[in-house]
């Protein structure tokens, strides 16, 4: 049973759960996109089960669809805010991408 | 009060007659499938063959054909057996 | 009892390292590879696309799909 503990890190790079994904994003700057039509892209310090998440330098992006009432017209406005620190709740993630991986 | 049980048919054990046959799905959402069963879990994740997908729009319904799905049962509302679908 | 490819999880096993895609409750789809699965049915891709109402809209090298949005998966 010991033993266990001293095979598993073995192989640090292997993806064999989906949180694995984001276990290896740690301390890297990734994408995460939310309900809602908000993005966000910061450094993710810590996660959860949950995928609530700690994220630092952060520029969340809200994009806004708007019609103009005269014409119409559908406008798509943008809107960035940036935080030193956020702390997102995991229930409004719809996807993380880490950085791209090489190898 | 025991044979009222075992003369009832459990709602997944309908599910489970239908295996192998067409069946017809529909979704809390304006979103229906029909296709052959091959199997279901105890959630009533589905997997379908030969799918045929309705999506149902202010514009009409839309169409798809799938080969093989996957259909997570938590947004389902109702089975029918048969799978006629809503053009019939 | 089921036969083989028959149950989800069999299904889902299957479909491991294979192209597949992924459709949202939100009308979204993700195109990739299936790289794992989870019991929540978190998904990881691999060459992902995500296309919305048949337009691409955004290309990830890797990416976790978050379980309670998926609606379902196709070979």
């Amino acid at each position: 049973m010991t033993e266990e503990t001293h095979t598993a890190p073995v192989e640090p790079a292997a993806v064999e759960e989906p949180l694995d994904l984001v276990r290896l994003s740690l301390d890297e700057r990734i994408y995460v996109k939310l309900r809602g039509d908000r993005e966000l892209r910061g450094k993710l310090h810590a996660y959860d089960g949950h995928l609530n998440m700690v994220l630092s330098e952060v520029e969340e992006t809200i994009t806004v669809v708007e019609i103009n009432e005269e014409t119409y017209e559908e406008v798509i406005r943008t809107q960035k805010k940036t935080s030193e620190m956020l702390f997102v709740r995991g229930d409004g993630v719809i996807l993380v991408s880490p950085p791209v991986r090489t190898g | 009060m025991a044979m009222s049980a075992t003369n009832q048919l459990l709602p997944l054990e309908l599910i489970d007659k239908c295996i192998g046959s067409k069946i017809w799905v529909i979704m809390k959402s304006e979103r229906e499938f029909t296709g052959t069963l091959l199997g279901f879990d105890d959630y009533v994740n589905m997997v379908l063959e030969d799918v045929t997908e309705y999506e149902n729009t202010p514009e009409g319904r839309k169409t798809t054909k799938l080969d093989k799905i996957l259909l997570n049962g938590n947004n389902i509302t109702m089975l029918i057996p048969g799978g006629e679908g809503p053009e019939n | 009892m089921q036969s083989q490819e028959r149950s989800p999880t069999e299904f889902l096993n299957n479909v491991i390292g294979r192209p597949v895609l992924v459709k949202l409750n939100s009308g979204v789809d993700y195109r990739g590879i299936l790289s794992c699965l989870d019991g929540y049915m978190n998904i990881a891709l691999e060459q992902t696309e995500e296309w919305v109402n048949g337009q691409l809209k955004n290309k990830y090298g890797d990416a976790f799909i978050r379980g309670n949005n998926g609606i379902k998966s196709i070979l």
